[in-house]
């Protein structure tokens, strides 16, 4: 089990927005897609920091990213 | 080094990993990335070890992204803990001994020259504050002096990072470390300032809260660093490990410290500015 970001898809989608993506401290794991406008995270390369919450929630009151226990393999 | 050596030989593309045929097909290799495109484009800089939400480690995300010309750029680094993901980006990396980068970096560019006198061929430092201030400092000074035509970025931590926490001539006074148990008992050393003494022709400090903006200013320290002689930039970037910062708060930690002694600064000669206002200027009079 590892702790991981999690976007919720269907409330990102709202904004357009893309603000964690410019702050994620590693490269190619917090992603955006072109087509969807939505974020979205690699789980295997994400190291479960929460520096997207903080933009999300705390910098833009939006809350829709929250960190998850994973399996290995989820 | 060049756009030839990154290019995949037809035939061979289901033979190579599949992270560098996504380089070479959705990579920055050739084109002038946006850094507003980060999650969109397969960055140059790979998994790497440094710790989690380090902004050092971002930093140098922003700084893959920033570069001008990618495949005809040479990094320098050394011990300490920003070479732990310089050395995972898909660009020369060249291990300095501790100390010694600025003196290899100069070597290297001067022989660029003479080998490519008519090609682009950026060289860039990447160290910690020991590295270049402390253990570092007299190398790093001579390249100054004598205006080697390459960039030097410290990436300040304000302590010994990768050795457990030792204080530098860049942590703040008062500051107690793991291994400055009574509190370092003297200023933070104003590299800034040295630096334009010392002959550097474009000189900025920044804390990372703003991508767009890290990213123009590497591009004017590397682009003034071609023609003109050597540029430095300062960067914040904070060890959430030694000075016990929650990683989800790394993020406010920079915002404060930029209100604090980490404003935006940048200064450059007379001749800088200028070259900047033709080049960044052109596109908006083509539009007009
Ligand atoms: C010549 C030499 N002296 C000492 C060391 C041990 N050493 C490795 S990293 C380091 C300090 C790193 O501090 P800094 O340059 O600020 O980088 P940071 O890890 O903080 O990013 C030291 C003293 C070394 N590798 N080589
Ligand atoms: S900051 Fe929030 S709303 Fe903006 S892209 Fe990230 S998850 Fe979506
Ligand atoms: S938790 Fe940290 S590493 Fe993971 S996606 Fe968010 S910012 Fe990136
Ligand atoms: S020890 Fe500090 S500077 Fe080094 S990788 Fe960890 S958080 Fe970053
Ligand atoms: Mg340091």
């Amino acid at each position: 089990m590892y702790y991981v970001a999690d976007v919720k898809e269907a409330d990102c989608a709202k904004y357009n927005c893309k603000q964690c993506v410019l702050f994620c401290p590693e490269p190619n794991t917090l992603m955006y897609h072109d087509s969807k406008h939505v974020a979205w995270v690699n789980y295997s390369r994400c190291k479960g920091c929460a520096i997207c919450v903080y933009v999300c929630s705390d910098l833009l009151k939006r809350n829709c990213i929250e960190m998850v226990m994973v399996t290995a393999g989820d | 080094m060049g756009l030839e050596y990154v290019r995949i030989s037809p035939g061979f593309e289901r033979y190579m990993p599949k992270d560098y045929v996504d380089l070479v097909q959705y990579g920055q290799f050739g084109k002038q990335i946006d850094v507003q495109m980060l999650g969109q484009f397969k960055e140059l800089v790979e998994e790497h070890p440094m710790c989690a939400g380090c902004f050092m480690a971002y930093f140098i995300r922003v700084f893959y992204a920033a570069l001008p010309n990618p495949e005809d750029t040479i990094v320098i680094g050394t011990a300490g803990c920003a070479r732990l993901a310089l050395s995972q980006a898909a660009v020369p990396f060249i291990y300095g001994n501790y100390g010694d980068t600025n003196a290899v970096a100069s070597g290297l560019k001067r022989a660029l020259s003479i080998r490519f006198p008519d090609k682009i061929k950026d060289v860039v430092v990447i160290a910690g504050d020991g590295g270049l201030i402390d253990i570092g400092f007299g190398m790093t000074m001579h390249s100054w002096f004598r205006r080697e035509k390459f960039t030097t970025i410290m990436v300040d931590n304000e302590v010994y990072g990768n050795t457990g926490g030792q204080e530098s001539g860049m942590s703040p006074k008062g500051v107690q470390l793991k291994m400055a148990p009574k509190g370092k008992q003297f200023d933070k050393i104003n590299a800034v300032e040295l630096a334009k003494v010392a002959g550097c022709v474009y000189v900025a400090k920044l804390a990372p809260t703003n991508p767009k903006r890290i990213a123009k200013t590497i591009r004017r320290a590397i682009l003034a660093a071609r023609h003109f002689g050597p540029t430095f930039i300062h960067a914040y970037t904070s060890c959430n490990i030694e000075y016990s910062i929650p990683t989800e708060k790394v993020l406010e930690d920079a915002r404060k410290r930029e209100k604090q002694d980490f404003g935006f600064y940048e200064w450059m000669t007379d001749e800088v500015k200028e070259f900047f206002e033709e080049i960044e200027n052109k596109p908006q009079e083509v539009k007009a």
